[in-house]
């Protein structure tokens, strides 16, 4: 469909099922994306969020389904992110469809199952998922919350702060119990390191270099601390957002290079 | 005569038993069935259900048996969950943990409750009459969803004959299948 090479099958997995409605691309410039000020520009964002999450329903569905003998105790909160992400889906879905969307309008991707899903064990699969992913997303929403409020959109800045609070959470218990994890076992640190290269990589395929460009924000660093992040992982986390930012910006000046 | 403390942990563990596989099949439906409606169902149900194991679970350890004790049930039981476990269509999906499954957990509740003495055992009772609200409430959201979106079935008997099979089953709980109780254990 999109003309390029396929995805690496060793770095994703078979993609979630989907209804006809939807039309499901591997790539982020295979997205319908729209310039700033673009009057469907909103709309196709919340229409491929509320894609996102179902994804991170199916993520979660996926973590119990496939590692039954964990704790009970992380099992709990696996079970109550599924209904978070459930519950996500239907907030991006209203207001989508409050500002005129419909179901299927424009593609959407699913490269954070197809990548999580590949991963083998449960501490590569949060570390990537819940302490990648969705910790992008507590950076992200930060940004979303200050401009939704800054331009008056309660009902969007509402949806946001309580999306945020959600993500914070699964943030932490993803961090709190991959600590307990590697500290009884140093092996786990590994297969950690190996599913975040995996990721990384399978990330590097679906977003190109033109995603990672269009980033103008750096990390939210008191959610990141909220989230069960140490001082030193956020200053770090930070300090290569902050350069990221820079060198961004300093791109998108007149004769900054594109 | 009500039940021993021996029979009120084989239910319990069993109730909890059976709401962890119901957790895991609704989580191995989630990417597998097509429809976002009925994902996001799924999707909410599932922290019901372990919650009611989880509940299950703390409760167990109070009549002496182990923290999260949890049981088969019976094998006649265990098939009729793992043919509904095992569709593929969408709405044998719905039907099946909806209206065959659910209604017989209320009815195998209620023979628990009938059986118990609702004072000495007060605290499960409590439990068991939360389930039975939760499920009531899931039940109304799948009748919700399937008036949005239309399913059909491929067999439009096939719910009737796995109810009747539920109907049919005469032992839910093993007696004596239970490892130990907890004191048994720490000795």
């Amino acid at each position: 469909m999109s003309g390029q090479a396929e995805l690496d099958p060793k770095l994703f997995a078979e993609a979630p099922v989907r209804d006809p409605r939807f039309t499901v691309v591997d790539r982020w410039k295979e997205c319908r994306l729209f310039p700033d000020g673009h009057p469907e520009k909103e709309v196709e964002f919340f229409h491929r969020q509320m894609h996102e999450e179902l994804n991170s329903v199916e993520n979660a569905a996926r973590n119990l389904a496939d590692f039954p003998e964990a704790d009970w105790e992380i099992r709990m909160w696996i079970a109550r992110q599924c209904s978070d992400e459930a519950r996500h889906v239907l907030m991006f879905r209203r207001i989508f469809e409050r500002r005129g969307g419909t179901l299927g309008q424009y593609p959407v991707m699913s490269f954070q199952y197809r990548i999580c899903t590949k991963i083998d064990t449960l501490i590569g699969r949060l570390a990537v998922q819940n302490r990648s992913f969705e910790a992008g997303g507590i950076d992200a929403v930060k940004v979303g919350i200050d401009d939704a409020w800054r331009r008056g959109d309660t009902e969007l800045a509402e949806l946001y702060e309580s999306q945020g609070a959600d993500e914070i959470v699964h943030v932490r218990f993803a961090n709190e119990w991959i600590r307990q994890q590697v500290a009884a076992n140093p092996r786990n640190g590994l297969r950690m390191a190996a599913a975040l290269t995996h990721g990384s990589r399978a990330f590097a395929q679906v977003m190109g270099e033109e995603a990672v460009q269009g980033i103008d924000y750096a990390a939210d660093q008191s959610g990141r601390l909220e989230a069960g992040f140490d001082a030193a992982e956020v200053k770090q986390v930070y300090e290569l957002s902050e350069a990221r930012r820079l060198e961004n910006l300093a791109r998108k000046r007149p004769g900054g290079g594109s | 005569m009500g039940l021993t403390i021996r029979e009120k942990a084989e239910y319990v563990g069993t109730f909890r038993g059976v709401r962890v596989y119901l957790m895991e099949m609704l989580a191995r439906w989630v990417p597998t069935t097509p429809e976002l409606e009925v994902k996001v169902l799924f999707g909410r149900h599932i922290w019901d259900l372990a919650q009611h194991a989880d509940a299950l679970g703390k409760r167990a350890f109070e009549i002496r048996a182990p923290l999260h004790y949890t049981l088969r049930p019976s094998e006649e039981y265990q098939r009729l969950l793992e043919e509904i476990s095992g569709c593929q269509g969408t709405a044998e999906r719905i039907h099946g943990f909806y209206s065959v499954i659910l209604p017989g957990l209320e009815k195998r509740h209620g023979d628990y409750l009938a059986h118990t003495d609702s004072l000495q055992d007060e605290p499960t009772v409590r439990i068991l009459d939360r389930i039975q609200l939760d499920d009531a409430r899931m039940r109304r959201e799948s009748q919700a969803l399937l008036a949005e979106i239309p399913l059909r079935l491929a067999d439009p008997e096939w719910p009737g004959r796995l109810a009747a099979q539920d109907s049919a089953v005469t032992q839910f709980v093993v007696p004596g299948s239970g490892v130990t109780l907890a004191r048994e254990v720490a000795s």
